[in-house]
């Protein structure tokens, strides 16, 4: 499914991975075994030919409806253009990229070179063929500064003459050369183990109807009827209908390279999180996205539904404010005078969390303790025998003792030279239990002696936050924050001396190492990659700069009558194209 | 007349000045950026500084206020940060969708609350009136939220009588689409009317109550006018005056929509972008809603004053 890039908003994702209800009764149920959602759906009953598949979006926000994956920025698009909007290229269940997707990719380390080869059997929704213009001119799309894509990056830059094509100083960009009808050859400056991986930011994974779309001007292609009204697909399905913000009709794409989808319809509605707990028990929907995990908790058992679920690309984590980002070099720089300075002082705050108290009281079983940086949908990468920080009272009171951190009268510990320790805590709004699980973790840090406080005495507007947190205000020594991951696991984004979002601003040259030694020239052996990032995990555990805090299962609704849905990242085991349905209304 | 009403246009322009300067400092005040929301660990910073420089972010406040004004006397608001779309085109779908909706209810609310209000006022202390303060009381104390949700549930999922959200269905097409919407609008526009009455209920019954009391009442009487026309001609009149007050504003509030109504029954209506917009930064669809909203709301008050004077031969504008 969502087998490319999540450009989810981290606001998204904080109210996805902390989203739960106090519903005591279904928390106490899920006793000390988690319930393992299954990762496929199929009903055993015989299908009916064609059929309506009705698939709800919950979402408090209404869609945008820009149907192109440059020009758009809101996951609520991505989900409701699912069924046309394929990728060209078909990945396994670890995201690498394989043969038999719409294009197949050969990389040559030698040469620095991507060779895309078109299968000559797609078409576009107009019978028109996919061709090698089509992926070429979505590097246009991308680097003209007319369609302001927020997806031209530093990476997609490392094609050659890109960044000339992007400040207006070529015509065409020299690097991405259309060697026939259906082969594109890029031409890289350095290569990266990462493009052998789905989600990497190196090259764009889909293409753009250049024989559609050529005649309109890139300042006013978001807006034009061609993206907004009419957009053309090559994947199984093709727009049919949009009432605006509310919801989609899907038809199948009778030109599809794969054969002609079973369904004859898929609808998919904006629902409120309010009342798709009710639409569920009233069975007006077959599939549901984003369904948060108290609605889960409320609607487990209902008849006529099965629950699959799999482990969501994003983690919560706890940072901690330990320099400065030095705009005029891009180089994070830390501060070894900095309050949380010390890893001893930041593990002992990682050891006083009882993270696996909360989720058991919160999260209805779907969320999980991460013991690691890397979330277990990278199973390949993840360091399983990583411990993590298991709430340990004993281990953190020793560590901060070790560190000179001394307990005063009043219960409270001084700092290293015996002045108030208050460290200010920076909590972005979630839902109705954030405030109530903040509380929990300051009063858990009391009890190691640590007087923690709110920034500003209160949860902060998503806005507010991310302008504190970036600019390392002096009211923040600590914050809770989340990431919304691509499939690509590189950690140069989020964690390099010169990555912005390196919020904490951790830089260390044991860091640097470990951090390009999993982006070398030899992390091409998968095997040597998967070592180095187990070193990285290792070495970010013990420098404790980063705590990594919840992952969660995000679960997906399948009525009885679905056939063939799954939610493998394989592109093998699942296509819209298959799912059926076994009778005219849904099982109730 | 006609000279009062240009002259009260004419005091309008200051204001909107002093509006839109307020309006803009103040959106520009918030923290963060229309970006901030849809950052993801591979968003390019450099590329975002840029994109923030071409948006003319970075330039001063007046520089920025005076773009935007400019662009706003060519009519146009500037192109929405989320939508990617001009502002009015945004707008303009959603102002639909919520004029219908807000038309519906206000009627529906006049509807309901006129005859009660009468029948409460003319029947003052007997079971009539009880009832009706009752149901007052009851309309009054039920959180909006609350009520939206319980009929919802009811009507919309157990009892299945009506479309549980959106504005239109999917498969309408032609005259079944115009069905369609009204058929959308029935459920949040009668929820809402009912809970909307109470005002109007309790002002026009407290007005006849007066109403009645008054000497020219008793004098209608004692010359033998009989006691209907009493009530048409000489009470009802009068107690509707504040009703009448209120009138502008409801003609103009008609596109303010409601964030409730629309967030439970998932309608893309003007609350639910305004709300949206804000969490979002999107500077230029917030700017341009307020403006419109502040405009409307000055109209408002001098379509009142109009009304007024036209229900209200004792008021006359001068």
């Amino acid at each position: 499914m969502s087998k490319k890039w999540s450009i989810g908003a981290v606001a998204v994702l904080a109210a996805l991975s902390l989203a739960a209800c106090g519903n005591s009764k279904s928390a106490s149920s899920t006793s000390s075994k988690k319930p393992t959602l299954p990762l496929s759906y199929s009903s055993k009953k015989k299908a009916i030919s064609g059929g309506t598949l009705k698939v709800a979006e919950v979402n408090t926000a209404a869609f945008k409806g820009i149907w192109d994956n440059a020009l758009t920025t809101n996951a609520e698009d991505t989900d409701m253009m699912q069924f046309g909007n394929e990728g060209l290229f078909a990945v396994n269940k670890d995201f690498k990229i394989v043969d038999g997707g719409a294009a197949n990719l050969r990389l040559n380390q030698k040469a620095k070179t991507a060779t895309i080869k078109i299968n000559p059997k797609v078409k576009w929704s107009d019978g028109k063929p996919l061709v090698a213009q089509d992926v070429a001119y979505a590097y246009k799309v991308l680097a003209n500064k007319g369609t302001a894509s927020q997806y031209y990056t530093g990476s997609i830059a490392n094609i050659q003459g890109i960044a000339a094509y992007h400040d207006g100083k070529a015509k065409d960009i020299s690097g991405v050369q259309v060697k026939n009808k259906r082969t594109v050859v890029l031409h890289f400056k350095v290569m990266k183990p990462g493009m052998k991986t789905s989600g990497n930011g190196y090259f764009w994974e889909t293409a753009e109807p250049y024989h559609y779309i050529k005649n309109v001007p890139f300042k006013k292609l978001a807006s034009s009827d061609q993206v907004r009204k009419h957009p053309l697909f090559f994947g199984p399905f093709k727009l049919a209908k949009e009432v605006s913000g509310e919801s989609v009709k899907w038809v199948p794409n009778t030109y599809y390279y794969k054969g002609t989808p079973k369904l004859k319809e898929i609808d998919m509605q904006v629902v409120s999180p309010d009342s798709i707990a009710a639409a569920l028990k009233a069975h007006k929907y077959d599939v549901t996205f984003g369904l948060g995990s108290s609605t889960y908790g409320k609607v487990k058992n209902t008849s006529g539904y099965t629950f699959t679920g799999k482990k969501a690309l994003a983690y919560d984590y706890l940072g901690f404010n330990l320099g400065k980002y030095d705009a005029k070099t891009g180089k994070n720089v830390m501060n070894k005078n900095a309050k949380m300075a010390d890893p001893k002082l930041r593990q002992a705050i990682a050891y006083a969390m009882n993270i696996d108290a909360v989720e058991k009281k919160f999260s209805n079983g779907l969320g999980s303790r991460l013991t690691t940086l890397i979330p277990s949908a990278f199973s390949e990468y993840q360091d399983k025998s990583a411990k993590g920080f298991p709430l340990n009272l004993k281990k953190a009171n020793k560590l901060l003792n070790e560190a000179g951190y001394k307990k005063g009268k009043d219960g409270y510990r001084t700092d290293k030279n015996g002045k108030k320790l208050t460290i200010h805590l920076a909590e972005m709004q979630g839902n109705s239990n954030t405030q109530a699980i903040v509380k929990n973790y300051i009063q858990q840090w009391k009890k190691v002696g640590l007087r923690v406080t709110l920034t500003n005495g209160r949860l902060l507007d998503m806005n507010n936050f991310y302008e504190k947190v970036q600019a390392n205000s002096k009211d923040v020594d600590m914050f809770e924050a989340a990431w919304s991951l691509s499939s690509e696991p590189s950690q140069m984004d989020l964690y390099s001396e010169t990555a912005p979002f390196n919020m904490g601003r951790f830089v260390s040259k044991k860091n640097t190492q470990l951090l390009n030694k999993m982006d070398s020239e030899k992390a091409f052996d998968t095997n040597y990659r998967v070592k180095a990032f187990k070193e990285w995990q290792n070495y970010m555990n013990k420098e404790a700069a980063y705590v990594p805090e919840v992952e969660v299962v995000q679960s997906y609704a399948v009525n009885n009558r679905v056939k063939n849905f799954s939610l493998s990242n394989a592109s093998k085991d699942f296509n819209w194209a298959d799912v059926q349905v076994t009778s005219n209304s849904l099982s109730k | 007349m006609w000279k009062t009403i240009l002259r009260r246009i004419i005091i309008m322009i200051p204001q909107i000045i002093i509006l839109s300067v307020l309006v803009f400092i103040l959106a520009k005040f918030m923290p963060g950026d229309p970006f901030t929301g849809s950052i993801t660990p591979q968003t390019d910073a450099s590329q975002l500084h840029a994109l923030k420089v071409q948006a003319g972010l970075y330039d001063p406040w007046y520089t920025q206020y005076f773009h935007w004004v400019v662009n706003m006397f060519h009519g146009n608001f500037g192109t929405s940060y989320q939508f990617k779309e001009p502002v009015m085109a945004v707008i303009g779908v959603r102002a639909v969708n919520t004029l219908w909706l807000s038309l519906f209810t206000v009627i529906l609310t006049y509807l309901i609350a006129i005859p009660l209000g009468l029948l409460a006022g003319r029947y003052e202390d007997t079971n009539l009136d009880r009832g009706i303060m009752f149901f007052n009381y009851v309309t009054y104390a039920i959180p909006l939220f609350v009520f939206l949700v319980l009929g919802l549930w009811l009507f919309g999922y157990v009892l299945g009588w009506f479309p549980s959200g959106g504005s239109v269905s999917l498969s309408a097409s032609g005259f079944g689409s115009v069905f369609s919407r009204f058929y959308h609008l029935i459920l949040p526009g009668v929820l809402t009317a009912l809970l909307s009455t109470t005002g109007t209920v309790q002002y026009l019954r407290s007005e006849i109550v007066d109403q009645k009391h008054q000497d020219m009442v008793a004098t209608a009487r004692a010359k033998g006018v009989p006691e209907r026309k009493v009530f048409s001609r000489h009470i009802l009149r009068n107690s509707l005056l504040p009703i009448a007050a209120f009138m502008g504003y409801s003609i103009t509030g008609l596109l303010g929509g409601s964030v409730f109504v629309e967030q439970i029954f998932t309608y893309p209506g003007m609350g639910q972008l305004f709300i949206n917009s804000i969490s979002n930064r999107d500077f230029s669809v917030i700017t341009a809603l307020v403006m419109i909203y502040g405009i409307l709301a000055l109209f408002g008050t001098l379509l009142s004053d109009i009304i007024m004077s036209i229900v209200d031969p004792r008021i006359r504008i001068k």
